[in-house]
């Protein structure tokens, strides 16, 4: 039992980047304020990179990590404009919590 | 050995964080919790042989990003929070049988099986440069234009983070 | 060089109808009549020079794999010589028309002339055109310039309702048209003139086409049933009623008849159907025209009855006599016609019940005359034009059928009384006027007397004429000698109206109140005009008005209204799940995730596509 614990298996990183996936959407779909909205997206994002090295592993390819930096860079540059769009809406609107944004109701 | 002891280590930090961060109430709780996801997840590159992968994770998006979250939570005047009305209890009831259900199908396709391949040149290259010799080798000659690309793109995000945020003295009528 | 004839009139219509209003109604109606002119110079000149039937290919119109549609014309002995009769008899009533229209000069007159261009090149279509296409092109031409003309006086709505009666009317007979041209293309397999001719033999089933093809003319000739139009068309302005109402539009249907002579002749029930119409519209018109007291319905009338007989020659099997029979009756009908039209213009459009008139022998000489030329002509009297034509066809059906020849006999009777009565009535006697009416312009006398001269003298013309057509017809002696009836018939009638409304030897009103009854049955054309309108046309109205409210409101706009609100209803529930807030996005993209990667496994692990 120590032993099959001790090695390494080739899909655990598979199943930790799908556990942080589920806790990454639940906490999209469960929080009110847009910003810890975006936070879980953080999360999410983060899982997918591990999926990424995980399959890096697998296949013996290096191209995994190339775009898991890139992913890095995508997460980056969409945090930016998402707290630019959450500032603005604040100023518009002096709400941070997703039930009193509804324009787009209807 | 040392790396499944290290692997389980840092997994087991970041699932907890996970957690942290969607149950916590304050937001800037909700921010150390994810700093200290972010931190675990760095610990899980390292130890899976992603050094260069790691070391940009910690320096983009501990340092940078985080901040700047608690920044934004800190420097824009917000309303009184609230410590009840941080979740949408509803949705959450709601939500969970999905994400079962999408876990029963990714088990679906692992028991399946995945496909293997066979040669180690990687591997070979990695032992003679270095992890990050060799990502650069790749990034600079077959994914330039990705490259080039991204940063682009960041400089367009910049821009328009900075024209989102400034504040308007004037009135246009 | 041919295809002068059929441009003139073209070119007239487009130049009056592009500038008329600019040129003004006098050049407008000069250059109308130029083309006319212009149109019977060449169709005569064509026909003298003329060797044998040929036919002229324009324009390949619609090429298909065993056969083509062309526009062409074909000349040959019949067509040319209609045409000669048709463009000069337009050209005299093109110059009446200059001066019948001059009190409506200043009103848009020159439409007047370019529906008239119009007409004559649909007619020149009719008549020239090579294939049954062209045929149908000219008749639906005629048709609709008929429908222009009619209700030219478009403010009276008396006017407009007998145009849109004449337009309906004709329609119903030009869908029998096009029902027969369809079916004698399945037959025969092309549509062109001469390949017809050629392949003209026995196949079953001709009976129905060309009984179809004869309904076109019952609607165009104003025959039984297709008739109360041709009354009420007289609301159109006189040249109208002359030109296409006597003359040429309603011996459009005549000429189809004998034109695709080669065809009717193979199917003998068809050629009694054309005979027994004949021959019962021929004896209603007459009838009915003894009690009508409109200057130019009587007229009206008398062409029905004409045309009737010239069916029932064509029926007989006698097509030669009964196209020279429409030769002349052209020239004198239309000399009536403008006739009526100088007595009209001359009383400055007061009235047009004859017995509103009287006397006019001393105020209007020339019409006078011309008018009793006429209806001399008309009564069959020697040796006028009408005698020779018409004795024709007795003596040639008499051989055939005495009964038929006897019933056309009866027929000229009447025709004799009735016009002469008309003719007494107006120019005889005494008559009380407000203003002096004054005799015509040249302008309208003078082709009136080119008219007369030819109903007087174009009779002769008879022995030429058959010869040309390559006709049997008897010798002038035996001829006379078998016409005795027609002498005596025609001198009867006019003896027996001069007694009544010259020498008034019975009072004509206490003969009035003794057939009173039938008088009313006559005048009001055996009730068949109360039937068409009020029963036929009424009840149409009336059930598609109870159509509209019962099926069109309730079933189609319900069917349609349902449909919409339907959709909106079932739209709202759904719209609802569109709340705004981001996590429930969120949340419906998590579904749509879910389910897409199921489909996949499915798909790919599970095999569910193949089977």
């Amino acid at each position: 039992m120590i032993e099959m614990l001790l090695t390494p298996h080739v899909e655990q990183y598979f199943i930790l980047a799908f556990i942080l996936l589920g806790i990454g959407l639940f906490g999209m779909m469960v929080r009110k304020n847009l910003i810890t909205i975006l936070m879980s997206l953080e999360l999410a994002l983060n899982s997918v990179n591990i999926a990424f090295v995980g399959i890096d592993k697998l296949n013996h390819l290096i191209e995994g990590e190339i775009f898991a930096l890139f992913t890095i860079a995508l997460a980056a540059a969409e945090a930016a404009v998402g707290l630019g769009i959450i500032i603005s809406l604040f100023r518009l609107r002096k709400a941070e919590n997703v039930n009193e944004i509804i324009d787009l109701k209807g | 050995m040392l790396n499944q002891i290290a692997f389980y280590i840092f997994g087991g930090i970041s699932i907890i964080c996970g957690l942290g961060v969607v149950i916590a109430s304050n937001p800037i709780y909700v921010v150390l919790w994810l700093l200290g996801a972010l931190i675990a997840i760095s610990g899980i590159f390292f130890s899976a042989g992603a050094e260069l992968l790691g070391a940009l994770q910690l320096m983009v998006y501990v340092v940078a990003i985080a901040v700047f979250y608690i920044l934004i939570i800190t420097a824009v005047p917000w309303r009184k929070l609230h410590k009840n009305e941080q979740h949408n209890r509803l949705i959450g009831v709601t939500v969970l049988p999905f994400i079962a259900l999408l876990y029963v199908e990714a088990f679906i396709v692992g028991i399946s099986g995945v496909s293997i391949t066979k040669n180690k040149i990687i591997e070979a290259i990695i032992k003679n440069y270095g992890n990050a010799e060799t990502i650069g080798i790749k990034l600079f000659s077959t994914y330039f234009w990705a490259f080039e690309l991204m940063s682009v793109l960041l400089l367009i995000s910049m821009i328009g983070a900075i024209l989102l945020g400034r504040k308007e003295e004037k009135t246009y009528d | 060089m041919q295809s002068l004839i059929l441009l003139f009139p073209l070119l007239s219509f487009i130049t009056i109808g592009l500038f008329g209003r600019r040129i003004g109604d006098f050049a407008s109606g000069v250059i109308n009549a130029g083309a006319g002119i212009l149109s019977f110079i060449v169709a005569l000149i064509t026909m003298l020079s003329m060797k044998g039937p040929e036919d002229i290919v324009f324009y390949k119109f619609l090429p298909l794999s065993n056969t083509s549609v062309d526009i062409g014309i074909y000349i040959d002995k019949l067509s040319i010589s209609t045409t000669v009769t048709v463009t000069f008899v337009a050209s005299v009533i093109f110059v009446y028309a200059i001066g019948y229209m001059r009190y409506l000069f200043g009103n848009w007159t020159f439409k007047f002339f370019a529906y008239f261009s119009l007409f004559l090149f649909s007619m020149l279509l009719i008549l020239l055109g090579d294939s049954l296409i062209l045929m149908f092109f000219g008749w639906e031409g005629v048709g609709l310039a008929s429908y222009l003309l009619i209700g030219y006086f478009h403010e009276e709505k008396f006017a407009t309702k007998a145009s849109l009666e004449a337009f309906v009317m004709n329609r119903i007979g030009d869908w029998s048209f096009i029902l027969g041209i369809i079916y004698t293309f399945w037959l025969f397999g092309t549509l062109s003139l001469p390949k017809l001719f050629e392949n003209a033999s026995y196949v079953p089933g001709i009976t129905l086409a060309t009984l179809l093809l004869f309904g076109g003319a019952v609607g165009k000739s104003g025959q039984i049933p297709l008739h109360t139009w041709l009354p009420n068309a007289m609301a159109g302005p006189t040249p109208v009623s002359a030109l296409l109402h006597a003359a040429t539009m309603v011996a459009a249907g005549v000429y189809m008849v004998a034109r695709l002579y080669p065809i009717f002749s193979l199917s003998s029930t068809t050629l009694s159907y054309i005979t027994i119409t004949g021959v019962v519209t021929m004896l209603f018109a007459a009838l009915v025209a003894t009690v009508h007291d409109d200057i130019k319905k009587i007229i009206a009338f008398s062409t029905m009855s004409q045309l009737a007989i010239m069916f029932t020659a064509l029926g007989m099997g006698f097509p030669t006599a009964a196209m020279f029979h429409l030769t002349t009756h052209a020239f004198f009908k239309a000399l009536l016609f403008l006739a009526a039209g100088a007595v009209i213009t001359g009383l400055h459009h007061h009235t047009q019940n004859i017995f509103e008139m009287g006397g006019l022998k001393k105020y209007m000489p020339i019409t006078f005359g011309a008018f009793m030329i006429g209806a001399l002509a008309l009564s069959g009297f020697p040796p006028f034009a009408g005698y020779f034509s018409k004795d024709a066809i007795v003596s040639s059906i008499m051989d055939k059928n005495t009964l038929v020849a006897t019933l056309i006999l009866i027929a000229s009777l009447l025709t004799a009384y009735y016009i002469t009565r008309e003719a007494f009535v107006v120019f005889l006697g005494e008559g009380h006027y407000h203003e002096e009416p004054h005799e015509v312009e040249p302008v309208m006398s003078f082709p009136m007397l080119i008219l007369s001269f030819l109903s007087l003298m174009g009779g002769f013309l008879l022995w030429n004429y058959f010869s040309y057509m390559n006709s049997p017809i008897e010798a002038p002696s035996s001829f006379i000698a078998h016409s005795i009836y027609g002498i005596i018939v025609a001198i009867l009638g006019i003896s027996l109206s001069y007694l009544l409304y010259v020498k008034k030897f019975v009072d004509p009103n206490t003969l009035y109140e003794l057939f009173k009854p039938i008088h009313t049955l006559m005048k009001s054309q055996f009730y068949t005009e109360y039937i068409y309108h009020n029963i036929i046309a009424k009840g149409y109205l009336v059930i598609s008005r109870l159509v509209y409210k019962a099926v069109d409101r309730i079933i189609i706009d319900g069917f349609v209204n349902g449909v919409a609100s339907a959709t909106s209803n079932y739209g709202k529930p759904i719209s609802r799940l569109q709340n705004g807030k981001l996590n429930y996005y969120a949340l419906y993209m998590l579904y749509g995730v879910v389910f897409v990667f199921l489909l996949l496994i499915l798909i790919f692990k599970g095999g569910i596509l193949n089977g």
